[in-house]
């Protein structure tokens, strides 16, 4: 027996060659042998061990978590400077750059190496985009998972199984909305509620108020005048002022506003509809209260309305959203903004559609364009006020606004009909308690998607609704609990992809440790497409295909994949995929400056967002080359967009491709207004941040995370410097060196674009001044020449926009391993480079199709398979 | 007729995983008739204070020549003047592991190496409080409270839930608003007693539901995928504790503290968000609702709230100029509100005539330094509850000690054995000395 296992396993070997994971190793260039020997081991030799560390055996090879931990020393006592000591002889500034610049990036390389679970896909729970999906479509209601545990992540996407948790309150969390959206379908269960509809004219009450108001202030100035007459005889008090601060006050009051109310109510468009106004105290919104005795629902708000001659562009857009308590004068959760081509001879009916919610607040405003920042209403006022006495012009004007609703697709609506199956008048069956048996059974099996309820399970779903009818309650409340129940069960809550037990496997040989694989059943493999493409169960269409045993041919996959993207519910793909590989989040980290950044309000911030999902979807859609993401001669934009890069001729909410100028720097994720935002703090752009955006997500070279403990510079506090001259100094040391040499002259070469992605060729250089110092102001030209890193020299934006766009294949590569992360449901690992390979490969050879990358991903092996 | 269904299923949650014991067992039934009125002898408490990203360097710490008693407050920690007896500065402590330079509470209290599972990228440690709350959380309505803020995770923190992470190394869940921890901790629930006792049945029949569906999930699952179903396990044992506490607790009212709370309003933000946490805990701790309690802090909204329109990021990576003195504003701040806390606890009494301050231990700080700087935490302790000598600056020798030596001195001078916490060494024996 003993002879025979040798050769059984020598042929396992050879049958089983070493994983790509196996073979990858991060090492340390042996060149830097020289640097160990010259500046460390005289101190930490195998027979010194200064500080208990010997570097003598240390394995340029980083293979282990022990030889990556003391790597990791070596780094940060070179970066912190801690090492060499000071009286030791110091590495040049060329050794210490080459040398971190290896290390950090081996570094990352072998913890990617140490962290590679080897394609193991863990089991995870719905995101909460997906929970959100996925109860809509169950029960055809909406509603927001946001008191869940957010879907915390170290790096990388919310599908990564890993790294979706389950926390002790999270159970409760879950019964709890699911009672809240059991609660909204039955609401609906009941008789078709009557449509309401409310008219009203927009002008009595504010020209009411404003008559009061202004009455008030004149009559108030009077007064201070008539005592100011005769200050030296009488005291305030005689006139009705507690002091001579309370008249000025009073008289303050006057001047700020007095003249504008006037000027108000004198323009003959107030005298039949609102003007919307910027004022002192915040923007005049004309608002329309839902009465809270009206059933929730869809609902249309109608509104006439007309822009003023001469109003400018960008203010030429109405709008609306919901009035909160924590809102100040004039602020809204914004709902959303379309533009307004009524003229005040012809007047426009716009049709807004609003949800009103059972709970909340049921107030809404409309308001004309602008920063939804009280303080910014008020900075415009000012500003305005000193030129003309009663502040910015109004560029819109509403005549009325009717609301009416609530609207249904269908009735009774879809949730309602697909729960009670046989019909909602269940109190007119003679077996009620059979018929709920079968609402309890049928829901759960929809809620599992493919997984069986377990008899046993369904039994005692079947006792909570039984308990319940015993305490008295009817079938439509004693159902609420078993299917809350079913809402927070692990059927419903998780992706479950079971395996055969150990050694049951394909590859059982192998060894019994290694995780059993199998290949995906047809109704698995739907499951995992549509929480791919849709973040939401399969359709119809979809499970007939599976349980067809259809979907694991390969044309048919490929069809239903082409289905699924066309359909709307690909939004869901295109923008979490989009919004996390490219970290979108930093676009919502600041408030943007209203002074510097007038026209940069949550309306465009929205809108340029937007264009990022909006351009991938028409690339998509159009079977064009992933590379035209990073040049085009077209944008794909909408009507607020493009009046904010100054394109004509866009009418209409709706993106669509629009054709550039030769010379336009648009076109390409670089010239995106969101992704040079991204690069900003809100107030200045960041060279750097957009430099390392550039070089993760454009080149596939990302530099390593920012190390700890790196001196700061000092000397150049306080100084007013250009971004050419931080850069140089930057330079001076290495720890700094080894990356900024690389982030900074691409961060330098989109200089042209200010914080808000407006396009400049000159730039202000500010530094306030530290406690009561004078601020510092300068202007300079943009110098926007560099080089990529160890590759093409630039000498201006266009150069560097087309630099990146002949590196197309770097960033296929980055997205193809983003695309595997997100759709996998795991990090990209060293073991995948092989499957990477292929689908570049594949999709190289349609042109380099996106659509194509999504395609060959689909068919691949690992998304078929449970490992 | 419930006892059938409850002990088939905690036969069934002790044989789904041994890891855990199931610490309601031992309570079950028992009615601990001591938690109902004040005990004589105070109880020992811990909270920790966690501050996202560090703080200003050059202002905040000490100058570290001068040591014990005689040492100076610099302009950060000037508003304690008051209780400058009553504080230890502690310089020189750090988690060797940490490389993350945005991470200030990830493994504040755990020490962990993110890295020490080959084949996993990411992996924590029960932190310090989850241990205290083992034997301190055993008769008390609430094990622990972990409070955290609303929306974006952008003020230095890290990945997490709340400063706590339990002893699978997973994180856990905190109350994000005021309103809901005042909610938690102090409302009554107004129902009658035979219809909470019911519901609590119902809750229990709904457990017993989906751990069926949970245990014929299990079946067919590979090792890592049961791992992940045993967090689901886990949530429903942690539960199935909370009701049976809840059980003992169900005729006990909750107390009132001896100030009287007012619900928080709901959109509370920043440094007046702070001060209400404060004010609960405070009460939490002085009715004795829970004894371990973690606050991990907004910091983006704390200093938006004090004036700033720069993003909490952007302040750590302060140089000289506005974004320092902002930085500089909210380590004043910080200790402002700090100083307030400790009023409050040296005025409110225990049974025995010591105060609340005689008893607990509360530590501020964070893992990040400064900046990107990662060894030397800021690291602040008040409190007489574990027994350490107040008033003095402690400068570690070994510029690289373990913090966690720090956490075990705590759990240990309040009580609770333990013989290491993560990479810890031993105990600071000059705290005690």
């Amino acid at each position: 027996m003993k002879f025979a296992l040798l050769p059984a396993v020598l042929i396992f070997l050879l049958a089983f060659p070493a994983s790509a994971a196996d073979e990858a190793t991060a090492k340390m260039p042996e060149a830097h042998f020289a640097i160990f020997d010259k500046y460390c081991l005289e101190c930490h030799d195998s027979l010194t061990e200064e500080g208990g560390v010997n570097l003598d055996d240390l394995s340029f090879k980083i293979d282990s978590v022990a030889s990556a931990e003391l790597w990791q020393k070596v780094l940060n006592s070179l970066n912190s400077g801690e090492m060499p000591p000071e009286d030791e002889p110091q590495l040049s500034d060329k050794e210490k750059t080459g040398f971190l610049d290896d290390l950090s990036h081996e570094l990352v390389a072998a913890r990617e190496i140490l962290s590679d679970s080897g394609g193991m896909i863990t089991m995870r729970r719905l995101n909460r985009r997906e929970y959100e999906n996925t109860i809509y479509d169950l029960l055809g209601v909406r509603i927001d998972a946001e008191d869940l545990p957010a879907d915390t992540n170290s790096d990388g996407f919310d599908t990564t199984g890993a790294s979706l948790f389950f926390s002790s309150d999270q159970f409760e969390q879950y019964l709890k909305l699911a009672h809240n959206a059991l609660d909204k379908t039955f609401l609906l269960s009941k008789e078709a509620p009557k449509v309401m509809s409310f008219e009203r004219e927009s002008e009595p009450s504010i020209n009411k108020f404003f008559e009061k108001q202004s009455t008030k202030l004149k009559s108030n100035y009077d007064k201070a005048q008539e005592w100011r007459a005769v200050a030296k005889e009488k005291p305030p008090k005689a006139f009705g002022f507690i002091d001579e601060n309370d008249v000025a006050f009073h008289e303050r009051l006057y001047n700020q506003q007095y003249a504008t109310y006037r000027q108000y109510l004198d323009r003959p468009e107030s005298k039949t509809g609102i003007l919307l106004y910027r004022l002192f105290n915040g923007a005049v919104l004309d608002t329309v209260n839902v009465s809270p005795k009206w059933p929730a629902g869809e609902y249309t708000l109608k509104v006439r309305v007309a822009a003023l001659e001469g109003a400018p562009s960008h203010e030429r857009f109405l709008e609306y959203g919901i009035k909160t308590a924590n809102g100040r004068a004039g602020e809204l959760d914004l709902l959303g903004c379309v533009e307004v081509t009524g003229t005040m001879a012809d007047p426009q009916i716009l049709e807004i559609p609003v949800t009103v919610e059972k709970t909340g607040s049921r107030s809404y405003g409309l308001r004309q364009r602008q920063h939804n920042n009280r303080d910014a209403a008020r900075a415009d006022f000012l500003k305005a006020q000193v030129k003309n006495k009663v502040g910015p012009p109004p560029a819109l004007w509403i005549d009325r606004i009717e609301i009416s609703g609530p609207h249904f697709e269908t009735w009774p609506p879809r949730g309602v009909t697909d729960l009670f199956f046989k019909g909602r008048e269940w109190w007119k069956r003679p077996d009620e308690d059979a018929y709920a048996r079968e609402i309890i059974e049928r829901f759960a099996a929809r809620a599992f998607r493919i997984k069986e309820p377990s008899p046993a399970y369904l039994e005692k779903l079947y006792e909570l609704y039984a308990k319940g009818k015993s305490d008295g309650k009817k079938l439509h409340e004693a159902i609420r609990e078993p299917l809350a129940t079913i809402l927070a069960s692990p059927g419903f809550l998780y992706l479950i992809e079971p395996v055969p037990a150990s050694g049951e496997g394909r590859n059982s040989p192998s060894s019994t440790k290694r995780e059993p694989k199998r290949k995906l059943t047809d109704p698995e493999l739907a499951v995992r497409l549509s929480y791919f493409l849709w973040s939401s169960p399969p359709d119809k269409a979809l499970y007939d295909v599976a349980r067809a045993g259809e979907l694991s041919d390969p044309a048919k996959l490929a069809a239903q994949t082409n289905r699924m993207l066309k359909d709307p519910r690909s939004d869901a793909f295109i923008s979490s995929f989009a919004h996390q590989w490219l970290h979108m989040e930093r676009l919502d980290f600041f408030q943007f400056d209203f002074r510097q950044f007038p026209e940069f309000d949550d309306s465009v911030k929205a809108a340029a967002r937007q264009e990022v999902y909006e351009t991938m979807r028409s690339v998509i859609n159009e079977r064009r080359p992933l590379k035209d993401l990073l040049k085009t001669d077209h944008v794909v934009v909408n009507n607020l967009l493009a009046d904010y890069y100054g394109l004509e001729g866009v009418e209409g909410g709706e993106f669509r491709k629009v054709s550039l100028p030769a010379d336009s720097p648009r076109g390409g994720l670089l010239g995106m207004a969101a992704t040079m935002a991204m690069g900003s703090d809100g107030n200045r752009s960041s060279p750097v941040e957009r430099g390392a955006w550039v070089m993760r997500k454009l080149l596939d070279d990302p530099p390593p995370p920012a190390p700890a403990n790196v001196p700061q510079l000092s000397r150049l506090q306080g100084k007013l410097l250009s971004p050419r001259e931080l850069q140089n100094a930057h330079m001076e040391e290495a720890q700094c060196a080894q990356c900024h040499r690389k982030i900074d002259p691409i961060g330098y070469g989109l200089e042209n674009f200010d914080a808000a992605g407006k396009w400049r060729e000159t730039m202000i250089l500010t530094q306030a001044g530290r406690k009561k110092k004078a601020k510092l102001r300068k202007t300079i030209d943009i110098d926007a020449h560099g080089q990529l890193p160890g590759g093409a020299a630039f000498d201006d934006f266009a150069g560097l926009r087309d630099a990146i766009a002949n590196q197309g294949s770097a960033f296929e590569r980055g997205f193809i391993e983003a695309l595997i992360e997100y759709a996998l449901g795991r990090p990209y690992g060293f073991s995948d480079e092989s499957l990477r390979e292929k689908l570049l490969k594949r999709a190289r050879a349609k042109n380099g199709e996106m659509r194509e990358f999504i395609l060959a991903l689909v068919q691949s092996k690992p998304f078929r398979t449970k490992k | 007729m419930k006892p059938d269904l409850t002990s088939n299923r905690r036969t069934f949650l002790r044989s789904s995983s041994a890891l855990i014991g199931l610490p309601f067992l031992e309570s079950f039934g028992f009615r601990r008739f001591a938690s109902a009125a004040t005990p004589i002898t105070p109880p020992k408490r811990l909270a920790f204070l966690g501050m996202g990203f560090g703080v200003t360097r050059d202002s905040w710490f000490p100058d570290l020549k001068t040591t014990g008693t005689d040492y100076e407050l610099t302009p950060g920690l000037s508003p304690l003047a008051r209780h400058k007896d009553d504080i230890t500065v502690i310089q020189n402590l750090s988690n060797q592991f940490n490389n993350e330079a945005h991470w200030g509470s990830t493994f504040w209290l755990t020490g962990a190496n993110r890295y020490a599972e080959p084949g996993q990228s990411f992996h924590n440690s029960i932190s310090v409080d989850q241990v205290a709350a083992e034997t301190l959380g055993k008769e008390t309505r609430f094990s622990s409270i972990q409070l955290g803020y609303r929306g974006g995770d952008n003020s230095g923190h890290g990945p997490g839930l709340s400063l706590s992470w339990n002893r699978q190394g997973k994180p856990v869940a905190a109350l994000n608003t005021p309103v809901a921890a005042f909610h938690r901790l102090f409302s009554d629930d107004s129902t009658p007693l035979a219809e909470r006792q019911a519901a609590l049945l119902q809750q229990r029949s709904v457990l017993d539901t989906v751990l069926e569906d949970a245990k014929s999930t299990q079946k067919g699952l590979s090792k890592t995928d049961t791992d992940k179903l045993d967090e689901y396990f886990q949530s429903i044992r942690e539960i199935e504790t909370r009701l049976s506490k809840e059980e003992e607790w169900l005729d006990v009212p909750k107390l009132k503290p001896s100030q009287p709370l007012k619900e928080p309003g709901e959109g509370l933000e920043g440094v007046e968000e702070m001060k209400v946490m404060y004010d609960l805990i405070l009460a939490a701790m002085e009715v004795d609702a829970s004894r371990v309690f973690s606050y991990r802090q907004p910091l983006d909204t704390m200093i938006r709230s004090m004036g700033s329109t720069i993003t909490a990021h952007n302040m750590s990576h302060y140089s000289d100029g506005p974004r320092k003195d902002v930085s500089e504003q909210r380590d004043a701040k910080q200790s402002e509100l700090f100083a307030h806390f400790i009023d409050r606890m040296k005025g409110i009494q225990e049974a025995d005539g010591s105060s609340l301050f005689d008893n607990t231990t509360l530590t501020l700080g964070t893992n990040i330094n400064s900046i990107h700087y990662l060894n030397n935490c800021p690291t602040l302790v008040t409190g007489g509850g574990s027994g350490i000598k107040h008033g003095r600056h402690l400068v570690m020798k070994d510029p690289k000690s373990p913090l966690c030596n720090l956490w075990l001195s705590l759990l240990n001078g309040s009580g609770i054995e333990a013989e290491s916490h993560g990479d810890s060494t031993g105990i600071i024996e000059e705290l005690f000395v």
